[in-house]
């Protein structure tokens, strides 16, 4: 029984040191990515193969673009909280509400194009093929999102919807 | 107390042995009772799963082949899952950086997928 336990116990600890050390090794990339400074840059730094002249490059237009964009959903927030206020006042749709709503809607489209044109501008500061698998990936989950959304209404909820208005 | 077995006393016990004649007779269907009795006590000492596998690691495990291939078994399997769990992890992780990145520069989107 000695001889086998010893035995049974040795495959179990090796088995268990195995998982452990593959498990550490498979997951040191990331790890060391979670204590960079900006993890989301050093992600983007691994999976659009940057090198380092790159990575600066982006790096500082990343930098350079956030406090813009900070502004303009500051200006966003302001229009959101005039809008909780006039709504408060008046329930009805007042031609001020709706200059209101355009007005928001302008500075979000604002918004959305200068985050496209960011995006161009990173994409050209990456490698060629890398600068355009960049921008159909960043392009797909922002400004393009939101056609994926209409889509997905029209065939899921799109005619059920139109029952319920018609009953 | 222990006994000393010497040949003297083994020759006399031979001759006691020698000379003894069992005359009572076997009770009825005596060859059938001990049969009986023989399988109720192997049915009683049938292992269970438990008995099995300390009487595998009392026997079969100490053979060199088989040990080996036990560890070598673990091992494997241990190398897979940490490798595969790595991998989960690890797509997991790029996936919340990616979608890190994109609501760094559009806080409107919530939930972004891998490129």
């Amino acid at each position: 029984m000695k001889k086998g336990g010893v035995i049974l116990l040795l495959g179990l600890l090796l088995g268990a040191a195995a998982f452990a050390g593959f498990y550490y090794l498979g997951t040191a990339p990331c790890r060391n990515m979670m204590h960079e400074q900006q993890p989301e840059l050093a992600w983007l730094k691994k999976e659009f193969n940057l090198s380092d002249a790159d990575f600066a490059r982006v790096t500082a237009m990343h930098d350079a673009y956030l406090p813009q964009c900070g502004k303009r959903c500051q200006v966003i927030g302001e229009q959101n909280a005039k809008l909780a206020e006039l709504l408060t006042k008046d329930p009805t749709v007042t031609p001020e509400i709706e200059s209101l709503l355009a007005e928001r809607a302008k500075t979000r489209a604002l918004c959305e194009a200068e985050m496209l044109k960011h995006f161009q501008e990173v994409s050209r500061a990456m490698p060629a093929e890398q600068g355009r698998r960049y921008l159909l990936w960043v392009q797909e989950q922002t400004v393009l999102r939101a056609q994926a959304m209409e889509s997905r209404h029209k065939t899921d909820g799109g005619p059920q919807m139109m029952e319920e208005h018609h009953h | 107390m222990k006994s000393i077995q010497t040949p003297d006393n083994d020759e006399h016990l031979r001759a006691v042995l020698r000379g003894w004649v069992v005359d009572t007779p076997l009770p009825p269907r005596f060859q059938d009772q001990v049969w009986q009795r023989i399988t109720r006590t192997e049915i009683r000492l049938q292992p269970g799963f438990w008995g099995s596998l300390i009487r595998l690691v009392e026997v079969a495990l100490p053979r060199p082949k088989i040990a080996l291939s036990y560890v070598a078994t673990l091992l494997v399997l241990g190398v897979a899952a940490g490798s595969m769990t790595a991998q989960v992890r690890s797509s997991h992780v790029n996936a919340d950086l990616g979608a890190r990145y994109v609501q760094s520069l559009d806080p409107y989107r919530a939930d972004t997928s891998q490129p």
